[in-house]
């Protein structure tokens, strides 16, 4: 299991070095997404496959996909088709696709020796264990991400918010000797 | 440990604070109104800062991941005072701002709340949780006019820089976590009696120099005089000083409990920063034609001043810190609010050019009575506040023989004579036929202005008869214990 570890944290510093170094942002979130898989492989071989699942359901799931969608979203149009083909090329992919394979090689390694139990140290930390510890002494840590939550919610849709503030008559001129 | 009705009692301000802003929250869902959501916000602070009475009977405390003591009763004093200053510039300063204007409120109960966890937090987790509550609510301050170029650059410049602050400060508290298995500061400390060992030490000068972002010591300031000048008048204004204060207290904790930071070494790292910052924040602010840039380099000149304190770290430091914070907030919020109450109500970019203020004397005399006195404050001349703050500072240096700090804080001082004198000089030149923007009529009795005149006469006050200040001082300092 140190075997796994071990390769899962290689694999997502690297996958993180080609989200770095990857000039096309879609090439950057393949790799980010491998990255973060590399993450949970790494906290289930630490014994914390709640936390590992999370990393994937969470982030690898919902929060990634959505971004490459957006991405590709945006690129909408004439040039889309040859963009595509020219994105398709093995040189591209093989990097991610490399990472991936290992993930996935070590997965099945791990899986055919067939000893679930066998972590690293310590007990497996379980969703029950991390959900007494949050909602009993670090319930106000829950409650702070709320707030959180909720000041991050209203700075994005306050700037994201298209129309212009409406100019005041009378301060015209002085807007103008300001700017 | 599970939370009791006690810990509720002693997290009063807190929880006050944040019902406030969902309050305000709901109030913007049903119906928008600036004066009723300025007042609501008001009320809260004000609340939640008579609140810390009922707090003071149950202090000191240790709830689960906050504590209940002195200095987070001290520091919660100061963030309250100035989210209150805040809150009541933003009324003024947004009275005419075309755009939606209440949710400036429910940003600044945010950060305040975040203000709040940061100084009292005894767990990496609070503190981190609370950085981010603070931090968080900042962007959007910052960007909150982000039609005006300036403003969107401030909040994105402060998003990316204060991201990359924590991601050191994570980093940090990662390697103290791999080197004790530990995440409260007592455990920490605890673990760490023996020797910090390279990878506690290396932990803790991460976490200094993820602190050090937002505190803007010098090697990672290059931010702040942009942020400064371009966030809008009472964002900048919080940002200069309960934000500061926030860091700065828990920095202080950090230093105090923690023996990673005892290290000898850290110790002159610190020192070195400390020189460092306050030589380069006075020699930047030489040649600014901004108040606003000005004032940014200053705060960072005041906080190499106020790292003496964190240098000596034994005896008087604590009391040293705090007097310098209360002395440094009162003369920093009364110089923004008169930049901020001349560009009020907003009309584009801050009247903060020095410029803006040629002459200001024959056209507003208290105003610029008020701007006087805080420049004479922040540059530490007799019977100013900010003259005791760098009165003990000087004396803490003294007394443990850092002869290259108190070398340092005197040159810096005399630097930083030359150029407030100069705004002070701007401020009565006679230039006839200069139409510059100016604050209202009857700035005089709004609220922004009744503040910003009582801030000075605090200032001068505390300056001649500053004894009730340090027995409060010391009386928050024998809670501590």
């Amino acid at each position: 299991m140190e075997v796994a570890f071990y390769l899962s944290g290689l694999v997502a510093v690297l996958a993180t070095l080609g989200v770095v170094v990857s000039v096309n942002p879609v090439h950057a979130l393949l790799y980010l997404i491998v990255s973060l898989i590399g993450v949970a492989m790494v906290f289930f071989a630490l014994g914390a496959p709640f936390a590992g699942a999370l990393e994937i359901i969470v982030y690898a799931g919902a929060i990634m996909v959505l971004f490459v969608f957006v991405v590709m979203m945006l690129n909408l149009g004439e040039a889309v088709v040859d963009q595509e083909r020219a994105w398709l090329k093995p040189g591209i992919w093989r990097g991610p696709a490399v990472l991936a394979a290992l993930l996935l090689v070590i997965l099945a390694v791990t899986l055919w020796r067939g000893d679930i139990g066998m972590v690293i140290a310590g007990e497996t930390l379980t969703a029950k264990a991390v959900g007494m510890t949050l909602f009993g002494p670090w319930l106000l840590v829950v409650e702070l991400g709320a707030m959180l939550l909720l000041a991050a919610l209203v700075t994005a849709s306050h700037v994201g918010r298209l129309s212009t503030p409406r100019q005041t008559p009378g301060r015209d001129a002085s807007t103008k000797e300001g700017a | 440990m599970t939370l009791t009705l006690t810990h509720l009692v002693a997290l009063l301000p807190l929880i006050l604070v944040c019902v406030t802003a969902v309050v305000v929250m709901l109030g913007i869902a049903w119906r928008r109104h600036h004066s009723g959501t300025a007042f609501v916000s008001v009320v809260g602070l004000n609340l939640a800062l008579l609140s810390l009475l009922i707090v003071w009977q149950v202090a000191p405390l240790e709830t689960p991941l906050l504590a209940v003591d002195g200095l987070a009763m001290f520091a919660a004093v100061l963030i309250l005072v100035s989210s209150l200053a805040c809150a009541t510039l933003a009324h003024a300063y947004l009275e005419h701002y075309g755009g939606p204007r209440e949710e400036f409120y429910l940003l600044l109960l945010c950060a305040a709340a975040g203000g709040l966890v940061l100084a009292a937090s005894q767990h990496l987790a609070t503190l981190f949780f609370g950085l981010e509550l603070l931090s968080m609510p900042l962007y959007g301050m910052l960007a909150y006019t982000f039609h005006e170029r300036r403003s969107l650059e401030a909040g994105i410049k402060y998003l990316v820089l204060s991201a990359a602050g924590t991601a050191f400060l994570l980093f940090g508290m990662a390697l103290l976590y791999a080197q004790t298995g530990r995440l409260d500061l007592a455990g920490l400390s605890a673990s760490l009696v023996e020797g910090p060992g390279p990878w506690g030490l290396a932990g803790a000068g991460l976490m200094l120099v993820g602190l050090g972002f937002k505190l803007s010591i010098v090697p990672f300031h290059l931010w702040t005089p942009d942020v400064y000048e371009g966030g809008p008048g009472p964002a900048a204004t919080f940002l200069a000083s309960a934000s500061k204060v926030a860091v700065f207290v828990v920095l202080l904790r950090l230093v105090l409990s923690a023996p990673a930071f005892e290290d000898a070494w850290l110790h002159d790292l610190l020192a070195a920063l400390a020189l460092l910052t306050m030589l380069v924040g006075n020699l930047l602010a030489l040649t600014q034609a901004n108040l606003k840039r000005l004032l940014g380099y200053s705060s960072i000149a005041h906080f190499g001043y106020l790292l003496v304190a964190l240098v000596v770290s034994d005896g008087l430091a604590a009391e040293t810190g705090a007097v310098y914070l209360v002395t440094y907030l009162i003369t920093t919020l009364g110089a923004f609010g008169v930049v901020t109450l001349l560009s009020s109500p907003y009309g584009g970019r801050d009247a903060a050019g020095l410029h803006h203020f040629r002459g200001l004397f024959w056209r507003r005399p208290y105003l610029t009575a008020v701007l006087t006195v805080t420049m004479l404050s922040l540059a530490g001349i007799p019977f100013t506040a900010g003259f005791i703050g760098k009165f003990y500072i000087i004396a803490l240096g003294v007394e443990a023989e850092r002869w290259w700090l108190v070398g340092g804080i005197v040159v810096g001082s005399a630097i930083g004579l030359y150029y407030y004198l100069r705004v002070m000089v701007t401020l009565y030149l006679v230039e006839p036929g200069m139409q510059s923007r100016d604050a209202p009529h009857n700035w005089g009795i709004r609220a922004g202005g009744v503040m910003v005149l009582g801030l000075a006469l605090l200032v001068v006050l505390l300056g001649i008869y500053p004894a009730p200040m340090i027995e409060w001082v010391r009386a928050m300092g024998t809670l501590n214990g």
